[in-house]
């Protein structure tokens, strides 16, 4: 079936064509949602996340001008988004420091039939400060270059790669005592 | 030894970059160095990891809110746009140095940083000029007031000074005329004392001299 591509969606849900907007949600509520879940460990958070972003996509699509992919500034929005949720949710804490809680990721086992493995992934990530964290999503699941992401969370290409090769290191000893455990 | 950092290498490995001369780096990094070989083994595992994530789907959520949010909210889409307008009418403003006076019911609008300059420094010289005046009105105010105080504080001692001096007098003239009195009545006293004497004397010789001629 003929698929419409994002442009000709955002141009049409522009002038307020409501199931272009809708198609345009659908097709990356999924992502969206993967990824608050991911970046918060909780499926309420991930949710509020969603509609977060999306709200905050459909004040500023007349901004969008078409400039790079939707999706990447989708995802930076998305970015912006979350930051202001830690900081709501944790005012005290920076974006490079350590979570205060080990893991939020309990609820998310519990109300979510996650496979043990996306479980034992979401838990490793929660533990990683919201910097690198944030990389880690970025790189891994949202399949950005490094130049992408930094235009994304506004840091240095240099910075994003320090950043991934940092989280590994924690990434590799969280996933192996979660590995004994299982 | 390569030039390229361990974080570099393993950036351009995740997105498959590496060329020839770099691979080698990459390669002998790999053997020489197990921290690093650890960190490319994490990178391999996560990324696997990542790739069999599995998506579930998104429970369900009040999708239509959003654009009906939307909706709602384009009343206000007009706010944007004016506080554009008002922003940039206010830059105009303060670079052309634009002043707006209301003075008896008299508005005014003047641009030019430059001339607003030299109204205030014609209102300067004529509020200056206006206290001058005032302070210069005020002193000869203040010396014509001590001038006539010090005339009527004249004119009160000189009153008072005559006043005084005619009581004196007065008091003095009545004295001297009570004395004169007094001296005028001692001395008829005295001229009637005398008198009587004489007519004593006169009547004692008139008998003296009637005896004796009847004795003759």
């Amino acid at each position: 079936m003929f698929e419409k591509s994002d442009e000709q969606l955002i141009k049409k849900a522009q002038k307020g064509h409501k199931k272009s907007w809708m198609s345009l949600l659908k097709r990356y509520e999924k992502p969206i949602y993967h990824y608050g879940l991911r970046m918060t460990g909780n499926n309420e958070d991930a949710l509020d996340l969603l509609q977060e972003v999306f709200i905050s996509v459909f004040r500023n699509l007349s901004s969008y001008r078409g400039e790079g992919s939707f999706k990447g500034w989708l995802f930076r929005i998305a970015h912006y988004r979350c930051i202001e949720f830690y900081r709501r949710k944790r005012p005290t804490q920076g974006l490079d420091d350590a979570p205060e809680i080990p893991s939020d990721a309990a609820p998310a086992e519990q109300h979510i039939e996650h496979t043990q493995r996306n479980a034992q992934l979401i838990s490793a990530m929660q533990q990683l400060p919201l910097a690198q964290k944030s990389v880690v999503e970025l790189k891994f699941f949202g399949h950005f270059t490094f130049e992408e992401i930094a235009q994304q969370t506004g840091m240095s290409v240099n910075t994003a790669k320090s950043r991934l090769y940092g989280a590994l290191v924690k990434l590799k000893t969280l996933m192996e005592v979660d590995y004994v455990e299982l | 030894m390569s030039n390229y950092d361990n974080a570099e290498l393993l950036a351009l490995w995740l997105e498959e970059k590496l060329t020839a001369s770099q691979r080698d780096s990459f390669e002998q990094r790999c053997v020489e160095d197990s921290q690093f070989a650890q960190q490319v083994e994490a990178a391999s595992m996560f990324k696997m990891q990542a790739q069999e994530y599995q998506s579930t789907d998104v429970p369900n959520w009040n999708k239509e809110k959003i654009f009906d949010y939307g909706v709602t909210s384009s009343v206000w889409s007009w706010l944007p746009g004016a506080s554009f307008v008002t922003s940039v009418l206010a830059i105009v403003l303060v670079l052309t140095g634009t002043q707006v006076n209301i003075t008896d019911g008299e508005l005014r609008i003047r641009f030019g940083a430059q001339q607003s300059e030299q109204v205030v420094v014609k209102m300067l010289d004529s509020r200056l000029e206006e206290f001058r005046q005032t302070q210069q009105a005020a002193l000869s105010l203040y010396a014509q007031t001590l001038q006539q105080q010090q005339l009527d504080s004249a004119s009160q001692l000189t009153n008072y000074l005559l006043t005084s001096s005619r009581q004196e007098r007065r008091e003095d003239f009545a004295e001297l005329i009570k004395f004169v009195n007094q001296q005028r009545s001692d001395d008829q006293l005295f001229y009637a004392r005398q008198l009587n004497q004489l007519q004593q004397d006169i009547y004692r010789d008139a008998d003296g001299v009637a005896v004796e001629s009847v004795q003759q």
